[in-house]
This record gives C-alpha cells, structure tokens and sequence, in this order.
C-alpha cells in the first residue's frame, strides 16, 4: 500500500466512522494480517474499543478474518475496498437510473449498513419512501420486495456468505471463528417472505391513517414476537456487477463518441446480453449471433436486418476494434473486445492528462510515440513535424513527467553515450500506475482542503444550526411572522454571503472527488485486466 | 635527263598539322581514339612525334586523356560539354594540380554537396591546403557552400550553379534553414477542416451506414488538389508531403487512416493502394483528474499537509473555487 493510499484511507475512515475505527483500520492496512491482542497492545487501545471498532470493519466488509493454526484468528484490512467508499455516490446513483427511488434507496441502505436481512431493508425504504410522498399516501411492502428481487435476479445485490448448517452436532469446542461459506448458486437466491405491510411515517399524527393504527397496532405486537422470518440471510451490494456496469457504460459511450448513436445502442445491446453470461474478468464477451442481436434489440429502435448488418461490420472493421467478427454462424457472430476497449480507454485517459497539462503539441508527440513504439529524437522531430528545439523540450518535460521512458541500445559494449541509440518509448501499463498513484493524492487533497474549510467557518455553521433549530421548535409551537423574522436576522447579509459560498466550495470539493474517482476507476480496470492476462 | 629525286616529305611533318590532323580525327570518333587509331590514320609519323603533338593537345586543353580496358584514349573536349572546366582551366592555367583535384572531388559529389572533411580524406591533402583552396574556389566563384539543415554548422560545398538536393536544405517545410511551423500549422489546419466539413455532409446525409461512412473518407489524392488549389502555398506541394501533414493530424488524435486496396489505373493510388482520411471524435471527454486543480498542478510532488504547499493553503485551489 503505498503513502497516498493510507493517507486517504485513513481519511475516508474517519469521515465515516470515527476516530478509533480510522486507528484500527489503518494500522491494520500498514501492518497486514494481526491478531487481536497485536492490534490492542500496538494502537494502544484498549480490547474493548478495538472488539468494537473491528466489528463496525468486518460488518462493512473491510476486514476480513482467518483462523491460522494453532486456533489464531488473524484479521486483515482491505485497502482496495476501503477505497470504493468513495464511489458510493456513483453506485446509488445507478441503483436510481435503473430502478428509480425505491432501486436508489435499497442501494443506499445496504452500503450505508455493510449487511442486513431483506424483511429489515424493506421495512427501512417503505418508511423513508412514505415519509417523502404526499399525504395519505403509504409505500407497499410488496412493491419493495419487487424491486428488492429485480435487483437479485440482475445481481446487484448478493447474499453474504453464512455458517452451514451441521448437520451431526459437533461434540468438540466450537471454532474460535466461524467458517463462512457460500456456493455460486445461493449468492442471488431472494428466499420466499411473504412481506406484508405499508411503509409507517415517523409522526403518527396523520388524520387518514387513524382508521388503520388501532387495527395495526395488535398485529405490529405480535410481529415484534415472531421471528424475522428471513433471520441470518443477509444481503450486500454486489460492487462487481456496479463495476461491470460503469465499465460497459464507458464503451457504449467511446462508441457514440467515435460513431453514432444506433452503433452505440447496438453496443449497449450486445453487452446487455452478455451481462449475465460473461464472467467480469474476461477478455471478451460470450459471442452473439447477429440474429440473436436483432431480436434482442430495444423496442423502438425500427431498423432492418441489413442495416443491422451493416452497422456490425463497421463496428467490427473499425480501427477501434472494440467489436470483432469470431465466425459465421446465424447470419455472423460477434464479440466485444473487452481487454482492448479497456485499453483504448485508458490509453485516452492518459493522452488527456498530457494534452491538458503539457499543451497540444506534446500530445502529439506522445501519441506519436505511442504509435510508433521506439522512436529517435530526429525521428520524432520529423514525423511530429515539430521544431528541433521544441520537441526536445517538450520530450524532456514529460520523460521527467514519467509519461514517456528512454530505451538505450548501445553500439559498443561499453555504453559509450556517442555510440549508443536512445530510443524515446511509452509504457502504459506504468504510466497508468503513476497516474492512479497521482489520482489518490489529488483525492486526499480534496478531502482535505474540504475539511479545512468546513472547519474554517465552524463557528459559523454552528451558529447557523442554531438558528434554524429555534426557528424550527417555534414554527412548530406556531410563533408569528415578525418573530421568525427576527430570529432570522440573527445571521447578517455578510455571514449568510458566507455560509453560501462555503456551501458552493463543498459541494464542488465533493463533485470533483467523484470525477476523479472515474478516472482511478478507468486506470484501475485497467491494470487488473493486464495483471489479469499477464 | 637527270632524274630530279624528289624526296618526298610527308605532308604533315609539321607539328601543327599533326595536332590539327589529331583533332580532326576526335571530331570524326566523338567517343575518343586510341593510339592504335591515330597510328594507323598517320603511319609515317614517328610515335616520338605523335607523343609530343598529342602532349601538347592535353596540356592545352583540348584533349582529355582517358583509360579504357582496351588501353588509353583521346578525347575532343570542345566548349559545348567542356562546360565550366575548360573555362577554369583557361582561367588559371598551370595553377595547382591540387585545385583541380579538389573541384573534381566536389563535381562528383552531385548536388548533395561535400563536406571538408570529406574531401581532405579523398584527395589526401592536409587541412590548411585544403581550406586554402577551398577560399580561393570560392573567391573565383566555383564553388558555394551551403549550410546544412540537419547540423547547422556543417557546411557542405558543391559547384556554384548547382540546386542544393532536398535532404540539404530540408524541402518544402523550410526556408532558409529555418523551419516554418506557421506554414505547417496553416496547412494542418485546413486540412482538418476539409475533413470536418466531409465528414459532416455524410453524416447529414442519413443513407444507409456503409454509403455514409465510405462518403466521409477523403483520399489523400483529394486533400492535395484541394489543397492545392487553396493556393496557401507558395512552394509547390506533392502528395507525400500532404500525406506527412495528415500523419500529424493523426498524431494529434483527429484523423484516422485505413488504407484499401485500389486498382493500379485510379487516380491517387500508389502501388495498388489508397490511404484514406476521415475526421474523429475523441472517444472521451477530458478525464475527471485534469477537472481538479490537482491534476495540472506544478509543485504536485512537493504538497503535503503542514508544508509550505498544502491543500489548505493552495492557491490554484483558491482561485478555482472562486471561478
């Protein structure tokens, strides 16, 4: 783990969670695997808090345990998903593109609680819908549930790994961890509940549903009797399948950049198809026979079968080379060339960091380079069609940038720097690294410059709090006009210019810490599809 | 009757009707005469004489000794294809040898030119000779250097009326040693822009795909009329130097190329095929790093949190939050 990603780990940790859970998580980042009473004696906590502090970690996924041998139980921080908290936003803003509110706030639940069981989801999303919508109106169980099983059957969520059930009681000592299991065909099974209820509001004072609480309330006793009929299965947010997700929205939307929109929706199509068949980690999707693409299209696109013809073959024939021809069975079978699309994309990546930091022309040079593979500096010069001067420059500012490396092949066996070829070279796999390193520093960064401001006008957000906690309490024992008014002025015109221009530098603070997380999310997809097939 | 003996006395004897007898016959065989040739021509002239008449034809300039497998022959030089040399020979008859050797040197170098060091290794002469000469070539106006565009200050020589070659003075892009990027930039631009405006036409079009993408590709026979015709150069452009300026149009990510295959009677084709242009769309918008302060910063490697740079006290923080 390198200094940057500790640094905004622990960042993010204390955002979340607190003081003492950011001490455990990051000592257990630096440190690796440790038991228990390491942890304890080296933070210098005591058992108790680092119990506690563990259990928050493990419940949101970011650590996990072992028992060694010798009965040790060992626990281990996750770093990698200790990042991904960062692209909450970006996962429960899909939930809500793919399944409106309800989708948005299952999503927003289950990251918010690590796990829980579905019967305690969707009592939670029927209550907070109910709140949002008008009077008189309540929010089904079932139309959750519905929702809850959609997001199932297309993996979003998953159920979490539990204790098999043993069948011979085990006459030894339990084991000091339980052993979780959990086998491919159970991770998206919903089990039957038979859910039935409304979403309640928080204040009972509603004239309509009068009628209904006298006749609930018996029914809501005996409820709280009963056993949660779904009681130790519980679900998590499948982050892959997300991930999945934004990767095949990045290519539909390079292939409308590059083509046009029906190439696009063709794209969309074809990788809707193979959502479910395609293991995340595969070089290419299953192949699709051209039929099967056309029956699958969307219901309003009306274009025949040869223009669909047509469109495959330009997308398999372009330079791009995001869709390839694997044979000719059932009219042509096409793949998506998933590694490549994610080269391209990151090979972009990189060209935009150059062209916006060193100017146009060094992007050219670099593209240059990253075309030709090995080039000399007079080459470059004149395939760049750039002054000697210039180019020299130019190269130097992004070899000492790391975006581009030298290559030397020497004439004599002592490497004599007259008699030896420098060759100007660009390593994307290494540039992308260096880049994501710069990413997670860019974050920490903002995070921090967010902190500081926020704590910069302390005083002032307090005093402001107060105010509308007065105004609040007052509206609600029905003060007049000229009161509230009154109160209100307590904030000057200055301190109200104030707290406005802090609330624009969070929240730009805060969106620019989502765009630069679809960058790391681009350069890390990346690289683990290289490490992949290295 | 007293029988007069007339001694006979061959018509020529005279050394001068001897050289003049030899030019005639150079002028009847233009490709040059050997000995045997002139022998046979004027048997009754001893070879002595032959000897000095044909010395004395050589050392006037009027013959050129040359050597053939067969043996030694004589050519006319006559002013037509004696050129330059007959008139600098006349001009400083009986100066050095060395001079002479060194123009031969820099003629057989063409209109590549020769570089001094070059002719100090062919002709075996030391440097201050070499360089003394060199000035007094110069000075009759024989010769010129020329500069070199690839190193600046390596000078090349070559005779004074001849065309510096293109990988001298580096073609249609410079102008004097000096690159012209304006130029380069004039035409690279309006090469996107045909492109562009190609491009959309087809795509405003709205027929099937395959017809509007093949519409919106350019030969690169095309974009030289066009350019061409445009008249923004001056010098006069040929394909391949269209082609180079559309190389770094793909360089700067706006242009693909595909090449096909093309029937050897098209126009625009070299060697069976074609290059085709087309302008593109960047696959992505600039990425979500360079949008923060952080991505483009300067002292990057230097901020850190308690330091002179931090990201509470960053300027470039402050004023894009003010934007």
């Amino acid at each position: 783990m390198t200094q940057a990603e500790i640094k905004l780990c622990s960042l993010l940790l204390q955002e979340h969670f607190g003081e003492i859970v950011e001490k455990i998580g990051v000592h257990l980042i630096r440190t690796g695997s440790q038991p228990l009473r390491v942890i304890a004696h080296d933070t210098g906590t005591s058992l108790d808090q680092v119990k506690k502090a563990l259990c928050v970690l493990i419940q949101h996924n970011l650590v996990m345990y072992q028992v060694h041998k010798r009965g040790v139980v060992e626990y281990e921080a996750q770093c990698s998903r200790v990042l991904r908290m960062l692209r909450y936003p970006r996962y429960i803003y899909t939930a809500k593109t793919l399944y409106s509110d309800t989708g948005e706030l299952i999503v927003e639940e289950l990251l918010l609680n690590g796990k829980m069981t579905m019967s305690a989801v969707v009592k939670k999303v029927a209550d907070r819908l109910t709140e949002t919508m008008e009077d008189g109106k309540t929010m089904d169980y079932a139309e959750v549930s519905n929702t809850f099983v959609r997001l199932a059957d297309t993996h979003f969520v998953q159920r979490c790994p539990w204790v098999p059930a043993t069948e011979n009681s085990d006459p030894g000592p339990p084991p000091p961890a339980p052993i979780l299991v959990i086998s491919e065909k159970d991770m998206y099974l919903v089990p039957k509940l038979s859910l039935i209820g409304k979403g309640k509001r928080r204040r009972s004072s509603d004239e309509d549903a009068a009628g209904e609480p006298k006749a609930k309330r018996p029914k809501h006793s005996t409820d709280n009797k009963e056993p949660i009929p779904d009681d130790g299965i519980y679900w998590q947010a499948n982050l892959d399948r997300f991930h999945q997700h934004f990767r095949d929205q990045a290519i539909v939307s390079a292939v409308a950049n590059r083509m046009d929109q029906t190439s696009s929706e063709i794209v969309r199509t074809m990788l809707r198809m193979s959502e479910i068949t395609t293991p995340s980690a595969a070089p290419f999707t299953q192949p699709l026979s051209s039929n099967e693409i056309f029956r699958s299209l969307p219901v309003g696109y009306n274009i025949s079968k040869q223009v669909l013809d047509q469109y495959l073959t330009l997308l398999a024939d372009d330079p791009l080379e995001f869709v390839g021809k694997s044979g000719d069975s059932g009219g042509g079978m096409y793949v998506i060339n998933l590694h490549k699309a994610l080269g391209s994309l990151a090979t972009a990546t990189l060209e935009s960091v150059v062209q916006e930091r060193f100017g146009s022309r060094c992007a050219r040079i670099f593209r240059l380079v990253l075309q030709k593979k090995h080039l000399e500096q007079k080459q470059v010069e004149d395939f760049a069609m750039i002054p000697a001067k210039e180019a020299k420059d130019m190269l130097y500012k992004m070899l000492s940038g790391n975006f581009i490396s030298l290559q030397e092949i020497p004439k004599t066996p002592d490497h004599a720097p007259s008699r030896t070829f420098y060759l100007y070279t660009v390593n994307i796999l290494s540039a992308a690294r260096m880049l994501l390193h710069r990413c997670y520093k860019s974050i920490a960064n903002l995070i921090e410059r967010r902190q500081f401001e926020t704590k910069e006008n302390k005083r002032l957000l307090e005093k402001s709090q107060r105010v509308e906690a007065i105004i609040a309490s007052m509206q609600a024992t029905g003060a007049e006009e000229a009161q509230l008014q009154e109160i209100e002025e307590m904030i000057t015109a200055p301190e109200r210019q104030q707290l406005e221009t802090l609330k624009r530098n969070v929240n730009k603070l805060d969106a620019s810490e989502i765009q630069v997380d679809e960058t790391i999310f681009l350069l890390e997809s990346y690289i683990e599809s290289t490490m992949k097939r290295q | 009757m007293a029988e007069v003996k007339v001694k006979v006395q061959p018509p020529d004897a005279d050394p001068v009707e001897i050289e003049n007898r030899i030019i005639e016959l150079c002028h009847q065989f233009p490709h040059g005469i050997t000995d045997q040739v002139i022998q046979n021509e004027m048997p009754h002239i001893e070879a002595q004489q032959r000897a000095v008449a044909i010395n004395r034809l050589l050392s006037m300039g009027q013959l050129d000794l040359l050597r053939s497998n067969t043996g030694l022959l004589y050519r006319i030089k006559d002013s037509q294809n004696a050129g330059p040399v007959s008139f600098f020979l006349s001009k400083m008859k009986g100066s050095d040898n060395q001079e002479k050797l060194v123009y031969q040197i820099i003629e057989d170098a063409g209109n590549k030119g020769i570089w001094s060091r070059d002719i100090r290794y062919k002709s075996n002469l030391p440097l201050t000779e070499i360089n003394k000469i060199l000035k007094n070539l110069e000075s009759k106006k024989l010769i010129k250097a020329v500069k070199s565009v690839a190193a600046s200050k390596k000078k090349v020589y070559m005779l004074y009326n001849l065309q510096p070659d293109r990988s001298v003075t580096g073609g249609a892009w410079y102008s004097d040693q000096d690159f012209e990027s304006e130029f380069v930039e004039v035409l690279n631009q309006q090469c996107f822009k045909f492109l562009q405006t190609k491009a959309e036409t087809a795509r405003e079009s709205k027929q099937n795909p395959m017809i509007q993408r093949n519409s919106s590709f350019a030969s690169s026979h095309e974009v030289w009329k066009y350019i061409c015709e445009l008249g923004i150069s001056k010098v006069e452009l040929s394909m391949e130097d269209i082609e180079t300026i559309l190389n770094t149009l793909i360089y700067d990510g706006k242009v693909e190329m595909t090449i096909i295959a093309a029937k050897e009677g098209t126009v625009g084709s070299v060697d069976g095929h074609m290059k085709l242009y087309r302008a593109v769309n960047p696959i992505i918008p600039p990425t979500g790093l360079v949008r923060a302060p952080c991505g483009l910063c300067p002292v990057f490697d230097d901020c850190h949190e308690g330091g002179e740079i931090s990201p509470s006290n960053c300027i470039y923080m402050t004023e894009w939050l003010e934007f």
